[in-house]
């Protein structure tokens, strides 16, 4: 990420000043307002529909993190992401519904926040199984493998063979007070708000701070120039592992939060299209940067919201619109990642630290 | 004994048609290094654009030139409208541009043409096979693959005895001595993405005639990846026996390991035996090596 100055007249004096996170005063009470404002003010304000949207925003920026760890902060460029999702929703309904829980979980409300842990390690290492061959293609032959990643694993597997447990057919079904967390039951819209808000800080804060890490800083030389990050002694193999082991738990929680949004689950909540969704998402808002993953979701959703309004308002002069909502997305998400590329390769978040800079550097900037 | 055969020849004479897509991909590559993600959604404009010729009541091999043009206009179109601008930005841009730009046209396609299967009526070709011993070949695709041949000859005499032809292949070669002698740059790639619509435009029509016109045509398409891999990015014989060998392994696991994994393996196992083969041998068959140990 690029470097953002301090205000002009402010110093550290110690070194722990300089490390910690929230460097100013300001800072501090911005961010302390913010968290406010998704914890308290909005819950308090919104509408129903809004809290919708608002889950949508969360889900692509849970999903679109893992896929930022892998783009933006490694250089593996994954176009598989979904299967992993895909791993992480199924193995949590899974367990959800035939594992044999004890009553005293089921009492308590464990079930659900165990079996999203355990949805997490599994897709983690199932992501690990498929970065196996990043140890020797590289560029454009890991794309190509993580695209049969995706079509092995939603199309074939899951369909084929995970769909028929329980002789269900085709698609999974949670009736409703089966998700509970403690003494929650998470069966309204406000309700997953907060477990999204609560997993999305969560994760945010994780890999920020693992970013800072060592671990982190090995990501980031590989990205730039893998083999002179060998020759500094990283060992490029267990670090790119474990970045699809990152990825792939981070993709394992988005799955087991979207099981409590839906009612019942399918193969095709996960099409190869929502895997090129999450690096389209990633792109707008900025390869490389975390505000890049949510400003990009927060893009990404609304322009989706706002056209649908637009159709929705033109059905009575144009009533084939509705019928063709689809198509319509998709060609209007193709369009704007092809805009977005030609004229702001950089994305959302390199205009926000423009604007950030500008105003801290008032006065000086030139 | 007589499956196995069947399923060969059946898989030769399709792949002749992934072959022709195939051809197009690596022409793209080879001349600006662009890995184009789109090529399914350009079989998918030629198929549908024959299909509307055919339906005003052309003859099919008029249909087939016709699209040919269109194919040509939209190579140039594309390419000055959206590619031009991304020369020296990294390669997960320009991927990402040709996505964005399969998700336009399919998205346009959907709304112009819908989603319901449509067929070429009356048919094209007559519907009873033609028998060689013991083995019967249906006309679809054995015409499909005369059509794939003869284009081929075609692009191979341009490529070898027109004047643009040997430009394309001396800036396909060593980019910088070709602009040294003159050779515009942006021409050529122009006149690939021109043939890369053309050779994918004949590949959709002649594969829609094989089981009908609608959208999954364009994942047809996609399984030109493979085809790529398996030949080596920079090869175009490697395309060509790419592509044959990718038709001949979707219709031999259709027709042997369809009772192990009950439905669906016949579009996974090209991807699968890819995956595979990347760990093994990268740069496939032909393709030029980077020697590069990590």
């Amino acid at each position: 990420m690029s470097h953002v100055w301090l205000p002009c007249g402010l110093y550290h004096q110690e070194y722990t000043q300089d490390h910690g996170w929230w460097q100013t005063p300001l800072i501090k009470g911005k961010m302390i307002f913010l968290l406010a404002i998704i914890f308290i003010i909005f819950p308090l304000t919104l509408t129903g529909y809004w809290f919708g949207v608002a889950n949508m925003v969360g889900y692509t920026a849970l999903g679109a993190l893992g896929v930022q760890i892998l783009i933006g902060y490694a250089g593996l460029i994954t176009l598989g992401h979904a299967a992993f999702i895909a791993v992480g929703a199924y193995t949590s309904t899974l367990l959800i519904l035939q594992f044999p829980w004890p009553n005293f979980f089921i009492n308590w409300g464990l079930a659900y926040p165990i079996s999203i842990i355990i949805a997490g390690i599994i897709a983690g290492l199932w992501s690990v199984l498929f970065g196996l061959p990043s140890a020797k293609v590289k560029g454009f032959y890991l794309i190509l493998t993580t695209m049969a990643a995706q079509f092995i694993t939603v199309d074939f597997i899951l369909t084929q063979y995970i769909s028929q447990i329980g002789g269900r057919g085709q698609a999974f079904s949670l009736p409703p007070g089966t998700i509970k967390i403690g003494p929650w039951i998470i069966d309204s819209e406000i309700k997953t708000y907060f477990l999204m808000a609560t997993l999305l800080t969560l994760c945010v804060v994780i890999v920020a701070n693992l970013l800072r890490s060592k671990v982190g800083r090995a990501w980031i030389a590989i990205r730039d120039n893998d083999i002179a990050a060998e020759t500094l002694g990283i060992n490029i193999i267990w670090y790119k592992l474990l970045n699809f082991y990152v990825a792939g738990f981070i993709a394992g929680l988005a799955g087991a939060f979207w099981v409590s949004n839906t009612a019942a689950l399918s193969p095709e909540h996960f099409p190869w299209f929502w895997s090129l969704w999450l690096v389209g998402v990633i792109l707008i808002g900025g390869v490389g940067s975390i505000h890049g993953v949510i400003f990009g979701s927060i893009f990404m959703v609304l322009v989706m919201e706002l056209i649908q309004l637009g159709v929705i308002s033109l059905s009575d002069v144009f009533p084939e619109l509705m019928i063709k909502f689809l198509y319509i997305k998709e060609s209007v998400f193709g369009l704007i990642i092809c805009a977005f590329l030609i004229f702001q390769p950089r994305g959302l978040s390199y205009r926000w630290w423009q604007i950030k800079n500008y105003f801290n550097l008032w006065p000086f900037s030139y | 004994m007589e499956l196995f055969l069947m399923s060969l020849i059946n898989g030769i004479m399709v792949g002749g048609v992934y072959a022709l897509v195939a051809l197009g991909w690596v022409l793209i590559y080879k001349c600006s290094g662009v890995l184009n993600l789109a090529m399914g959604e350009l079989t998918l404009i030629g198929a549908y654009v024959t299909l509307t010729f055919y339906q005003a009541g052309i003859p099919f091999v008029l249909s087939i030139v016709c699209t040919l043009i269109i194919g040509i206009i939209l190579g140039i179109l594309v390419e000055r409208i959206f590619l031009d601008k991304l020369i020296g930005e990294p390669i997960l841009a320009v991927i990402m541009v040709t996505v964005g730009l399969s998700f336009f046209f399919k998205g346009l396609i959907e709304f112009i043409w819908g989603t319901n299967t449509r067929v070429y009526a009356p048919p094209i070709f007559p519907l009873e096979p033609i028998t060689i011993g013991f083995v019967k070949i249906s006309n679809v695709y054995l015409w499909s693959f005369i059509l794939a041949i003869l284009l081929f000859v075609i692009f191979a005499a341009f490529f070898k005895y027109s004047h643009w032809g040997l430009a394309m292949q001396a800036t396909a070669d060593d980019e910088t001595a070709a602009l040294s002698l003159g050779v515009s740059a942006r021409f050529v790639y122009a006149g690939a993405w021109a043939i890369a619509f053309m050779s994918a435009g004949v590949g959709g029509a002649l594969l829609g005639n094989i089981n009908g016109i609608n959208i999954s045509v364009g994942y047809l398409g996609l399984l030109v990846l493979p085809a790529v891999v398996l030949g080596g990015l920079n090869s175009i014989p490697g395309a060509i026996l790419g592509g044959i060998t990718v038709g001949v392994l979707q219709n031999l696991s259709g027709a042997y390991l369809d009772q192990y994994f009950p439905g669906g393996v016949k579009e996974v196992f090209p991807f699968a035996f890819m995956a595979v083969f990347l760990l093994f041998k990268p740069y496939g068959f032909w393709g030029w090596e980077r020697i590069e140990r990590m």
